[in-house]
């Protein structure tokens, strides 16, 4: 049954990132080209062979400044291709290869390119500083009404009081959350496109300013400049491929209440996610080489590790405690890019997928976890989950 | 909290359906709506009972303490001129489970806010012209440190 899933028929053939920087003053169109001549390149492809396009946000949508990037119409229109699938993504499964794997397992398209292009750095340093999520919109819609309006202005605000009531219930501590943010600190001393690479000691990270408690500076992601492009590909055309890589399961499920307020426990939005995919694979998660989880926030991989099953609920404190577990050499290297909290915001697991393909084809150079052959992905939007095993390509 | 001149953020784009909301909120009342149908009341409101699906609801005003589920402090200043720094709570209420509303916390220092402490309903000027839920702490009522409502655990 389990090699009928749709996503055995689909692999990720090519990834493909413009320069990534706190600034880059080239334009998100620019680097979104940049990026999708990267990608397609990287499979071995041409852009002729290209028939599906996506994007995340489609429709232009964006919270922020700098969010948004790179219309579909006119990135068609320059590449000058034709396109017999094309997305544009915020609601929908929230891994960015899900939609795409969806088109080729049906044969709606053969090959897809589906790329997010942040310019948050360079909108924040126009601004003067972080915008308030929806500061684009003047007023505030949806969830956001019983959001924005009371000053939770940011999704710092929002996830925050999550964050608390989490150290609260099982007694974790920040001096413990602090070995997330500083491990990956130093994976990305090994990632020459890393925001940021000099050392960040436990002690840096509580001295560092509150953001919105218990949350501070490093607990937040970077906002970057930087765009990112993954070519999804028909299985069957593998042998047209230079290094596609294996998607084994994924899934993103809702089953709480879909709002940064109301979801009923916010620390366990990827728990119901994790349990479908691990129900479409014989794998288990000590079978797990290497593991990108979504870190817009620290808590955010806090809780992935516990969804995922890395270890229980309330003990990913000490699971990551001193950084040996989750370093490089450790038996789960966690975010070996640097993650969004070193490596740059780049978003929605478009830098963390980009990151797992690097190692399980072999291409991660210094970082390289050595004979990974396993990787886990995940991704979350507040409450729009996403998680998926991609393995190396064996068929 | 309440800031001289007028209150800086985002205000909500009212819809129909939260439209009482707002306007029960400019007289600082705390309006959910409860269905008809089964009794459940229902946050925010979208004119379906969560309980029964039930179609048939009603506003109703809560005046009871809540609890503060959780709470944050925030330090950043997200908007020119924002005041800060402020707490903001996720309030809940013992005897109207499905009711959990996010507001500002005043009548006691940011930094004294706590899981558990016990809060009136209120509400303050806030951006646009719209009174936003801003509640108030109760003084002498100990934290409990247990949620108003138990944490729904979701699937394992
Ligand atoms: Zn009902």
């Amino acid at each position: 049954m389990g090699s009928e899933w749709f996503e055995r028929r689909a692999v990720i053939s090519g990834i493909g990132q413009s320069a990534i920087g706190r600034q880059i003053d080239r334009s998100g169109f620019q680097l979104t080209l940049d990026a999708i001549l990267a990608a397609v390149g990287d499979a071995g492809l041409t852009l002729d062979d290209i028939d599906g396009l996506a994007m995340f946000p489609g429709g232009g949508k964006a919270n922020l400044p700098g969010y948004a990037n790179g219309n579909l119409y006119e990135i068609q229109d320059a590449l000058r291709i034709t396109t017999t699938w094309r997305q544009g993504q915020v609601e929908g499964m929230s891994l960015p290869f899900y939609g795409p794997a969806q088109a080729v397992a049906t044969g709606q398209a053969r090959h897809v390119v589906i790329w997010r292009t942040v310019k948050e750095g360079s909108a924040a340093r126009n601004a003067g500083g972080r915008p308030a999520y929806g500061s684009v919109n003047p007023s505030a819609e949806g969830p956001l009404a019983w959001l924005l309006p009371v000053g939770a202005l940011s999704p710092v605000c929002q996830v925050a009081p999550w964050a608390a009531r989490y150290l609260h219930d099982y007694g974790v501590t920040r001096e413990q959350l602090a070995w997330i943010p500083v491990t990956q600190r130093a994976h990305a001393a090994l990632n020459p496109d890393a925001v940021y690479r000099t050392p960040l000691t436990v002690e840096d990270y509580l001295a560092s300013r509150m953001i919105s408690t218990p949350m501070c500076l490093y607990d937040c992601d970077v906002p970057a400049d930087g765009s990112t492009a993954i070519v999804v590909s028909a299985a069957e055309a593998a042998a047209d491929l230079r290094a596609p890589v294996a998607i084994e399961a994924m899934a993103g499920v809702i089953d709480g209440r879909p709002s940064w307020d109301q979801w009923e426990d916010f620390s366990r939005v990827g728990h119901a996610t994790a349990a479908a995919m691990w129900n479409r694979t014989g794998l288990a998660p000590a079978d797990v080489d290497v593991a990108q989880l979504y870190d817009g926030f620290t808590i955010e991989a806090v809780w992935w590790l516990e969804a995922m099953g890395f270890c229980k609920a309330g003990e990913a404190g000490a699971f990551v405690e001193g950084g040996t577990r989750i370093a490089l050499g450790g038996e789960l290297p966690l975010n070996t890019w640097g993650g969004q909290l070193s490596g740059g915001r780049l978003h929605a697991a478009f830098g963390h997928t980009a990151e797992a393909v690097r190692q399980l084809r072999g291409e991660a150079g210094a970082r390289q976890v050595v004979g990974a052959e396993v990787a886990a992905v995940t991704n979350v939007g507040g409450y729009e989950a996403g998680a998926a095993l991609l393995t190396r390509w064996r068929r | 909290m309440t800031s001289p001149g007028a209150p800086v953020g985002i205000p909500p784009a009212v819809t129909e359906e939260t439209a009482a909301f707002w306007a029960a909120a400019a007289e600082g009342r705390l309006l959910v709506e409860r269905c008809t149908g089964c009794g459940a009341e229902s946050f925010p409101p979208y004119g379906m009972c969560r309980a029964c699906r039930g179609r048939a609801v009603e506003a109703v005003e809560i005046r009871d303490r809540g609890r503060v589920y959780s709470f944050t402090v925030n330090h950043q200043r997200w908007l020119p001129g924002l005041e800060v720094p402020y707490a903001l709570v996720l309030v809940e209420f013992p005897d109207h489970p499905g009711v959990r509303v996010f507001g500002r916390l005043r009548g006691c220092p940011p930094d004294a806010a706590a899981i558990g402490m016990a809060v009136e309903v209120g509400f303050e000027p806030g951006p646009g012209g719209y009174a936003v839920p801003s509640f108030v702490a109760v003084p002498n009522v100990p934290a409990t440190g247990d949620p108003a409502v138990a944490p729904a655990r979701g699937a394992a």
